[in-house]
């Protein structure tokens, strides 16, 4: 009796298996985008934000009408860790999931490695917020960048410090990843060769929370500028809220991956006045406004590189849609044709995938992000 | 000298929080030989129970100092229950297991917690009220901040406290049998479970207030500040000879002076290199730490 119950439960499960078999051949046919930043870990919020902003972009893009021939579009959205070995991985991962295109990743170390895994597929590449030199040195074909890059952004650090504050004396701080550390090492160079003293370049080491020492050194030593070469906004508010108790008078500049509304939230006052190297952005533009519009009411305010990641993810879309097709090669085409006003900047790629840099100096006022000097014309907005 | 002393100040505060957790790693090693790895976690926990206790508690506009010591004690209070619950799930089945089972379902839990945390309060930084416990003093060139003094104050009354509490009370002297003979305690009456579930509930206590108190220190939390603290207050336990509650204590002071001395006068860089310098350099002198005599009953 039993043996013909389990017999009846096996035929039962299997006749459901048959069911959803069946059902799979008539299931609509899905677009699938991927996307590649450190969902835990440190950086797991700027992680998000970027996934968060692909799937902005892909909305935007279904209200548009999608892409035809695709009933639906939807993200893969894997972790990368900024770790090397878990980003190839999960490139690797995309790559069996068939996604048409990849966003990210975050941290140039692993967006270097997974670009390798996937330009052996000729998957193309948009990453949001790698600035490493480097990523698209290296003639890969589908690799592009929509965020700019560090050999631009510390020479408008370092033209600010002189042109703008008329600073003496500057003190380095950095965290020690390729990212922070490579930024660091540029700005001490450009300020040696622009007659501006670097009293010292020390390095703290990623997640730390007490910075007293290295702070209490900078408040003996007076520097007329502390630049703040930090990984991401967290270690970035810690360092201004410390620096604030100790009653450190030197001008503060960041960079890009500090900026993240966080550095306001938990510095509070303590950011006031902040300077950050970021991309221009021009809230009032039709573009802006329209990601602005999708983002805001889902995944509240936006991240550094939210912008990026729509942009990166609309533009693929966008190729897409107008090559009809996802083979890779047409693809590339599109993408190289573009010309178009996106949200974070003027989208408009270089032969080696680069769209260029638009870094100026944003200072934290009120509580806000706001435009402060434009590195071109040396003035302030 | 007013910078020396200006470090001195900022590394005795450090020290103060790793001995606080150090305390949870020793206690707990003690009484089960158990190196407890969820135990960073607890105060990563503590520290956000209390924004969120405080947070509500400064809603119902209670005086913000009745706030903090009461949102601290809760918060402690909640911490202490979620040790008891990981030990009963992940520990307590492991008893007669081996050593190294229980170690890894240590881990486990580490990463569990650490995940939970994740997952229920968020990948963002939480901000705490810090506005109640701003400002500061100086003494000639050294700036001196009220947090600082508070730290170092409820550090120091939270070790007396636990002095007291191991070598004046009972339930102290069942501790300490426990840790000497866990079945020669059990045969003279002591529920040796009930003794380590106490002994877990007040090193996750400690932990929450370093948690509560890095909090308003630092001025944020996040679900995965527990590690690398964890770490550190592992170091400063075995340091002071583990199992041992004044080596625990020293050990954390000692780690704390190590990492910010070698900041201000080398480089932030090498900090963590000197600090497990002094580690190794003590272990291979005194491999049982420095308070690590094998006196049975000042241990706990």
């Amino acid at each position: 009796m039993k043996k013909l119950a389990a017999l009846v439960a096996v035929l039962c499960v299997a006749l459901m298996l048959g069911a959803c078999a069946k059902e799979e051949k008539k299931e609509p046919q899905v677009l699938k985008l991927g996307s590649l930043s450190p969902l835990t870990g440190p950086y797991a919020a700027d992680g998000n934000d970027i996934a968060n902003g692909a799937r902005t972009a892909i909305e935007v893009i279904k209200s548009e009408g999608g892409i035809p021939g695709f009933d639906d579009i939807t993200l893969v959205a894997q972790d990368s860790a900024c770790d090397p070995r878990q980003a190839v991985a999960a490139a690797n991962k995309l790559i069996n999931e068939k996604v048409v295109g990849v966003v990210g990743a975050y941290c140039s170390s692993s967006t270097i490695p997974a670009s390798e895994t996937l330009a052996e597929q000729n998957i193309p590449m948009l990453t949001p917020a790698s600035t490493n030199e480097k990523v698209t040195e290296r003639g890969l074909k589908y690799m592009f960048r929509i965020c700019g890059r560090d050999d631009d952004q510390s020479v408008v650090a370092v033209k600010f410090m002189t042109d703008y504050l008329k600073a003496k004396t500057v003190f380095v701080v950095d965290d020690k990843t390729t990212y922070s550390q490579g930024l660091a090492d540029n700005v001490e160079k450009l300020a040696g060769e622009k007659g501006l003293e670097v009293l010292m370049h020390d390095h703290v080491n990623q997640g730390d929370k007490d910075y007293s020492a290295v702070l209490t050194k900078i408040k003996s030593m007076n520097p007329d500028v502390l630049y703040m070469s930090l990984q991401n906004s967290s270690s970035g508010s810690l360092m201004a809220i410390q620096a604030k108790r100790m009653g450190i008078t030197a001008k503060i500049i960041g960079q890009d991956a500090v900026y993240h509304p966080q550095l306001m939230e938990i510095a509070k006052d303590a950011a006031e006045g902040i300077f950050l190297t970021f991309g221009y952005i021009d809230v009032d533009k039709p573009a802006y406004k329209k990601f602005i519009g999708a983002y805001e009411p889902k995944y509240g305010q936006p991240g550094a590189y939210s912008g990026y990641a729509y942009d990166a993810a609309y533009t693929l879309l966008k190729a897409i849609k107008e090559a009809g097709s996802t083979d890779p090669a047409k693809i590339r085409e599109k993408i190289m044709a573009m010309d178009y006003e996106g949200a974070s900047k003027h989208i408009k790629f270089m032969e080696n995938g680069d769209s260029g840099s638009n870094y100026i100096i944003r200072v934290v006022k009120d509580g806000a992000f706001a435009n402060f000097w434009d590195p071109a014309t040396g003035k302030t907005y | 000298m007013d910078y020396f002393l200006q470090q001195l100040t900022n590394g005795v505060t450090l020290g103060g929080v790793y001995a606080l957790i150090a305390l949870g790693y020793t206690m707990v090693y003690g009484i089960i030989q158990l190196i407890n790895f969820a135990h960073g976690e607890f105060f990563a926990a503590g520290g956000y129970m209390g924004v969120i206790l405080i947070g509500w508690l400064l809603t119902t506009g209670a005086p913000p100092w009745v706030c903090l010591s009461l949102g601290m004690l809760l918060a402690m209070g909640y911490c202490a229950m979620l040790a008891m619950a990981v030990e009963k799930v992940a520990y307590k089945p492991l008893r007669k297991a081996s050593r190294l089972a229980v170690l890894l379902s240590a881990l486990g839990m580490s990463i569990f917690l650490q995940n939970g945390l994740m997952l229920t309060q968020g990948v963002y930084d939480k901000a705490y009220p810090t506005q109640m416990t701003q400002g500061g003093f100086a003494i000639g060139n050294v700036s001196i901040s009220y947090m600082q003094v508070i730290i170092v104050a409820v550090t120091a009354a939270l070790l007396i406290g636990l002095n007291l509490l191991v070598f004046r009370t009972r339930i102290g002297k069942a501790m300490r049998a426990t840790a000497q003979d866990k079945t020669m305690s059990a045969l003279v009456g002591i529920n040796a479970n009930r003794v380590i579930s106490t002994t877990f509930a007040i090193g996750a206590a400690l932990a929450a207030a370093a948690g509560i108190m890095v909090g308003f220190y630092y001025g944020s939390v996040r679900y995965d500040m527990g590690f690398v603290p964890g770490i550190k207050a592992f170091a400063a336990a075995v340091l002071g000879g583990i199992g041992n509650i004044t080596g625990a204590m020293i050990g954390g002071f000692v780690i704390g002076l190590v990492e910010i001395f070698a900041a201000a006068y080398i480089s932030s860089q090498y900090k963590d290199v000197f600090a497990f310098i002094i580690l190794i350099a003590v272990l291979y002198f005194m491999p049982t730490g420095i308070m690590g005599e094998n006196v049975d009953d000042t241990r706990v």
